[in-house]
């Protein structure tokens, strides 16, 4: 099956954008992403259940994310969780997005600096 | 947790179990976990307000679930000019190839059975003098990945955690199949139908428990 190019998910959906966020660092169940994009966003953005899952469906279906088989210690772990991770077409697709969003910034700043010059 | 927070736990797990078997199957019991573990923190930190909040987020999202699942379903269902169907059986012919770390079977066949969403397929023949039956695999071409299970919805035995199965129909004559686990290909097939309708080249590549394989069967069309 010919591999989805990364730009063809270009601008990204913010739910696919925040989870994707969370798992940069590594994997993270349900759970810890909802906490994640709550804290990171300062209140501002809760996912909710059902529509987190939602969209982990679909990143899972696209090739964005996939079920990991790593697990924390014993210890540290609750069997329940399932975790999740970043593939590499995710982090692709990460990458350009965040790129996307550097430029819209950068041409933000420039007019305004223009702005301010007039 | 008061009586109520738990009562209404139990109420978002049973809505959380109506979700469509495609939800469930990628997503497993997390959402009804995540529900329990939600439920008393909503009630304490946001208390009514948040729990209708948490519920209207459920119910919006149960008819659109079983709504994308309808709609790819009407997609497969609409496939016209179904090539695949039937029993086919490999023949001898100079393009095919057999590079696996196993013998190469002295008859082999290959059942297509449509479903509701693709196909069944089922591969059977003998090797070494002995019949033997390969696992039957769910094929479901709408380029979506899904977890690789058995058809009872198992981990099965020997396949690596987090694998996924994908498949993708470019033409009516063309299947194409893979199995990828972190985003690395497993393996990829191609299946397609002669413009008679009469054989299907089968071409296999990719890396199993045994090693690297490579297949490439020509069949015949046996039964429609």
């Amino acid at each position: 099956m010919p591999k989805p190019k990364p730009d063809a998910f270009l601008p990204l959906k913010s739910n696919w954008l925040h989870i994707l966020v969370c798992l940069v660092e590594g994997e993270q169940h349900g759970y810890g992403i909802m906490q994640d994009v709550l804290e990171r966003s300062s209140g501002k953005v809760r996912l909710w259940p059902a529509t987190l899952y939602g969209s982990l469906k679909r990143l899972i279906e696209k090739g964005l994310i996939a079920e990991s088989g790593e697990r924390p210690a014993p210890e540290l772990d609750d069997a329940r969780r399932r975790y999740y991770k970043l593939t590499p077409l995710g982090r692709q697709v990460l990458d350009l997005e965040s790129q996307r969003l550097k430029d819209l910034v950068r041409v933000l700043d420039a007019r305004r600096r223009q702005e301010a010059r007039s | 947790m008061s009586t109520f927070a738990m009562g209404c736990s139990r109420a978002y797990r049973c809505i959380a179990r109506a979700f469509p078997h495609q939800y469930r199957a990628i997503c497993g019991d997390g959402l009804e976990q995540l529900g329990e573990d939600v439920v008393p923190r909503v009630w304490q930190q946001h208390g009514v307000a948040g729990l209708i909040r948490l519920f209207a987020d459920l119910a919006w999202r149960l008819p659109c679930e079983y709504l994308f699942t309808w709609i790819g379903r009407l997609k497969e269902a609409t496939m016209t000019d179904d090539r695949f169907e039937g029993t086919w059986r490999a023949r001898q012919s100079e393009a095919s190839q057999w590079k696996v770390d196993q013998p190469a079977p002295q008859q082999a066949f290959l059942r297509f059975e449509p479903t509701d969403t693709g196909y069944l397929m089922v591969a059977y023949g003998v090797v070494n003098g002995e019949a033997c039956t390969e696992r039957p695999q769910v094929i479901i071409a709408d380029g979506r990945r899904r977890p690789l299970l058995d058809l009872s919805g198992r981990p099965i035995p020997g396949v690596p955690t987090g694998a996924m199965t994908f498949g993708s129909k470019p033409d009516p004559q063309t299947l194409e199949l893979g199995e990828e686990v972190d985003g690395q290909v497993l393996g990829a097939g191609r299946y397609k139908v002669s413009a008679d309708g009469k054989t299907l080249t089968v071409t296999n590549k990719g890396t199993g428990l045994k090693g690297p394989f490579e297949v490439v069967m020509v069949l015949e069309r046996v039964v429609r």
